[in-house]
């Protein structure tokens, strides 16, 4: 059965609002798709687009190849992960599990039959007389599974159903989503504004904010190939450099980094720079490397400020002498005891990078990311407007 | 110290007065029921004696208007309860500008004194040719005990989780099976408790019944009336037997409550339990 | 209001819900008391007469209080003497509500209010009734004064307004204990310490910290116990005398020995103008809403 979810020209409007801007997307049939965005960037509305709770008020959703405008909630061939899981308190285990299928008339016997399958496959086999209030934060996590699967949906749709739970566990049940979405097949469509976990179970994921779909790729894509400035700040860490492009070749642009001199870069996929144009150079702190004295290259001079110990690295907060600029690095440890005895606050150290690891992008505005928390902070007006003079070369 | 501990000391001494205010008259009450004089007292005591009791049983004037009592709270029942539900279910749902007006007039029989009720009731059906009797008391009492439904009603619905709802839906109930297998069930309790509240408001109910009983009598009128003309203790045995009852259904009730209290904290240290055990 | 219901619970409980409300509002509550407002302003007519040239709307009605001394005097004792009420069985309770809220353990606390709860079970009838038994010529409390010596001859306790007040305390109490336990169980300990500790002694703590906090539940105690003692029948049925009638007396008169309806419907829209008036006022003094009465 073809269980492929497509959203034709959806648009969101709550009175003057809008929460979706003009959407196209196709997940295809079994695919385990994310919308990945901080809180209200609109990924939760286009689940409940999906799954019926809210009528887009353009364009359309289709699932299998229907059309699902006029048909309600009750109709529709997919269930839903509630974030709070939403079980009935006041039956047991069994009869959630059942309830879809009680409501659709099915009788008693093979109804018990389905719950037990179900039962078996989230490993919680001979619970089923229990109240769900007598289960653990865990167990009621896939009992919440098991209830959406015993309707048998074409697409389950999963409301960051993990955030409740403490970080073992949700590491735990990551692996195991994965595992029950590969054995049955079934569409999975996931909303979450943890990365970790975007990226870990997703085929594809779509990164949201402000109502806008920003780029949808496989998880390394969009870790090694940010389409925009969002991406690059919201997946995972980057620093974020103010640059001027002097020319480019290919992949390869040169950029006059101002202060911090000539800089090299790989220009994002598919996007346009032209000489001259202000542009956004982006270096995730496990690409910068401490070079020595005799290293050529681009070569970025910071001052320590402070230095993480984390484990299997190391994190450096060291500021470019040039620009006055934060500068965050991340040194595996065969790096950081190679460089042990300079490593400590106040000290210089000089970094290099690989051009091909920086990615280049427009200096596109896009909503400023903050590095400590990843909280969306605000749309920076105009791109590059703070920069002013002071990173543009005086010549 | 010294003060604050007089002071405490007094804060006590006036609880214990209080309750034996509260207690004393029905206890002054119920022992006159055994005192063998003609007039309901306990100075003198005449003779202890349960002759009361066979009077009461043989008084055909009493088992006339409990039974009435019982009729007009079973129509009260009918009427408050889905009314009440009703209620609470609308403003639980609707938002409106129109909504604070509303709300004012679903509150207004709770602060309307009770006489005015039965007044206006049994002014309003006089256009109909209906006359004071069962039919109104049943109207009036159940125009303000549907807001006492109401209201409790109104409290456990207002912790309602309505994703609750929307995962019925999604599972493909309908409207109704959402609202019959999971609406109805959470609020069976306030409703079963509103129930009980409201048979009682409506047995013991008197200002209203009295302009709108006609010359019919409920258990509280014929009280009141013998109070009035003819007392004999057979009315302090009357009371008793009430009492009794009450108390019985109170204690009940809230042994009931309680129960369902400690169940509730049971399947909370039952999850603690298995949570434990998941970490280990 | 319908698409919202039917949305919610579909059309046909939509349906019924509308229905059992609308019913409800209208035939039970909005137009018996619009009807009894128009029969106040209407002359007390014959059958043959309805709709008649005399049928039309007069004050005549409330002219006749304003013109009757003895009812305008009972009107008005029935005013202050629920304002009295009102303010007894306040302060009666407020000490039992502070020590339920905030000096009893949990367990005595649950033992108090289940003892509380359960008189409030019982017939107000019979509640009243005890009194009556108590309060006798011969009844117990005078026999006990004698014995005591304190008095010489039995006190007629039952013909005059102080039995009534004493029935009524004893009948609306709890109306006045709830609300105030309610109110005053929701301040946060720390005040009341965090008072003591700056110095502040029990009346001032009392006067500056609970009673503030407790406004609403003043409120709506009182507002419950002028409303029922205003409208009360009973009590003063039967633990009052000829000569200590109460309005709602004269109403019931006015209906069933004075044949006059019309008569008794602008009596009881005055009760009724009068219980608005005191909760508008306390609703005004306290600065509370309705939607704080209805906890």
């Amino acid at each position: 059965m073809d269980s492929n979810v497509k959203l034709d020209e959806v648009v969101m409007r709550f009175g003057d609002f809008t929460a979706i801007e003009r959407t196209s997307l196709e997940i295809a049939s079994g695919e385990f798709f994310s919308f990945l965005g901080p809180s209200g960037c609109g990924k939760t509305t286009i689940l409940n687009m999906i799954s019926g709770f809210l009528r887009p008020s353009e364009g359309q959703v289709w699932i299998g190849g229907e059309p699902m405008a006029g048909v309600p909630v009750n109709r529709r061939p997919t269930a839903m992960i509630f974030q709070n899981l939403a079980l009935f308190p006041l039956m047991t285990v069994f009869e959630n599990i059942e309830f879809g299928l009680e409501v659709r008339g099915v009788d008693k016997r093979k109804r018990r039959e389905v719950s037990e399958r179900l039962l078996a496959l989230v490993a919680l086999e001979g619970s089923g007389s229990k109240l769900v209030t007598e289960l653990s934060g865990g167990q009621k996590q896939r009992i919440a599974i098991a209830r959406a699967l015993a309707v048998e949906p074409r697409v389950l749709l999963l409301d960051e159903p993990l955030s409740a739970l403490d970080l073992k566990l949700r590491q735990h049940m990551r692996a195991e989503l994965k595992a029950i979405q590969r054995k049955t097949g079934i569409t999975f469509i996931y909303i979450t504004h943890d990365q970790g976990e975007a990226l870990t179970m997703s085929d594809r994921v779509a990164v949201m904010s402000a109502g806008r779909i920003q780029q949808v790729a496989d998880p390394m894509t969009l870790y090694r190939s940010p389409r925009t400035g969002f991406v690059a700040s919201f997946v995972g860490e980057n620093n974020r450099l103010e640059v001027k492009v002097i020319d480019r070749e290919g992949e390869r642009v040169r950029l006059d980094g101002g202060a911090l001199g000539s800089l090299m870069g790989r220009a994002g996929d598919d996007v346009v720079l032209a000489n001259g144009q202000a542009a956004a150079l982006y270096i995730r702190p496990e690409h910068l490397r401490p070079l020595g004295d005799g290293d050529s290259g681009p070569r970025l001079e910071t001052t320590i400020e402070a230095v993480h110990f984390e484990g299997a690295w190391l994190m450096l907060e060291t500021r470019l002498e040039a620009s006055g600029e934060k500068l965050r690095v991340q040194l595996g440890s065969e790096l950081a005891k190679r460089a042990a005895q300079a490593l400590e606050p106040g000290r210089q150290i000089d970094f290099g990078f690989d051009p091909e690891e920086a990615v280049v992008l427009p200096d596109d505005g896009s909503p400023m990311v903050d590095e400590a928390t990843g909280e969306v902070l605000e749309v920076a007006p105009g791109g590059n407007a703070k920069v002013g003079g002071e990173h543009v070369p005086s010549a | 110290m010294n003060s604050q501990r007089l002071l405490a000391f007094g804060l006590r001494f006036y609880i214990a007065v209080f309750f034996l205010y509260l207690f004393l008259p029905l206890l002054v009450m119920a022992a006159a029921t055994f005192n063998d004089s003609r007039f309901p007292t306990i100075t003198p005591w005449d003779g202890t004696t349960l002759r009361w009791f066979g009077e009461l049983a043989a008084d055909s004037g009493m088992w006339q208007a409990l039974s009435n009592s019982l009729l007009v709270a079973v129509g009260v029942l009918c009427l408050a309860v889905p009314i009440g539900i009703a209620t609470a279910l609308f403003l639980n749902t609707v938002s409106s500008r129109a909504k604070p007006f509303i709300y004012a007039l679903i509150l207004s029989p709770l602060l309307t004194p009770g006489v005015i009720i039965g007044i206006s009731t049994l002014i309003f059906w006089r256009q109909f040719g209906v006359s004071g009797g069962i039919f109104l008391t049943v109207l009036g009492q159940a125009t303000f005990i549907s807001a006492y439904v109401m209201l409790m009603v109104m409290a456990r619905l207002q912790r309602f989780d309505r994703t609750m709802e929307r995962a019925a839906l999604d599972l493909g109930a309908s409207q109704w099976q959402m609202f019959r297998r999971i609406l109805l069930p959470y609020l069976k309790p306030a409703i079963l408790s509103a129930a009980v509240i409201a048979f009682l408001q409506s047995f013991e109910n008197y200002n209203t019944t009295l302009f709108v009983v006609g010359y019919d009598t409920t258990l509280t009128v014929y009280i009141a009336s013998k109070v009035r003309t003819g007392l004999t203790p057979a009315v302090n045995a009357l009371g008793l037997i009430l009492i009794l009852v009450t108390v019985v259904l109170a204690i009940a009730y809230e042994v009931k409550r309680r129960r369902e209290q400690a169940a509730v904290a049971q399947s909370g240290q039952a999850m603690v339990l298995a949570e434990s055990q998941e970490k280990a | 209001m319908f698409r919202q219901l039917s949305e919610r619970f579909g059309r046909p409980v939509a349906m019924a819900i509308l229905t059992l409300l609308g019913m409800w509002l209208m035939v039970m509550v909005t137009l018996p008391q619009l009807q009894m407002i128009d029969y106040s302003f209407r002359p007390n007519l014959l059958p043959a007469q309805l709709g008649g040239p005399e049928d039309v709307w007069t004050l005549s009605n409330y002219v006749t209080l304003f013109n009757n001394e003895i009812h305008r005097a009972i009107f008005f004792k029935t005013l202050w003497s629920s304002v009295l009420v009102t303010l007894l069985t306040l302060v009666v309770s407020y000490p039992l509500a502070y020590y339920l809220a905030k000096v009893a353990t949990p367990r005595q606390a649950a033992l108090c209010i289940l003892l509380l709860i359960i008189p409030f079970w019982i017939n107000e009838i019979l509640r009243t009734y005890s009194w009556f038994i108590i309060l006798a010529f011969r009844g117990p409390l005078n026999e006990i004064l004698l014995a005591l010596g304190l008095i010489d001859r039995p006190i007629r306790f039952l013909s005059g307004d102080g039995g009534v007040m004493v029935g009524m305390v004893y009948a609306y109490i709890l109306f006045m204990v709830f609300p105030l336990y309610n109110a005053i169980e929701s301040l946060d300990d720390n005040q009341i310490r965090a008072a003591r500790d700056l110095g502040a002694g029990n009346v001032r703590t009392h006067w500056r910290i609970v009673i503030p906090h407790a406004k609403p539940g003043i409120a709506t105690g009182c507002i419950m116990t002028f409303m029922l003692a205003a409208g009360s029948y009973a009590v003063p049925a039967l633990l009052g005398s000829p000569g200590s009638r109460w309005f709602t007396q004269i109403i019931y008169n006015w209906f069933f020995e004075g044949g006059n309806w019309n008569q008794g419907a602008a009596y009881a829209f005055l009760l009724l103008v009068l219980c608005i008036g005191f909760m508008s006022l306390v609703m005004k003094f306290f600065k509370v809403g309705l939607g704080d009465i209805a906890k």
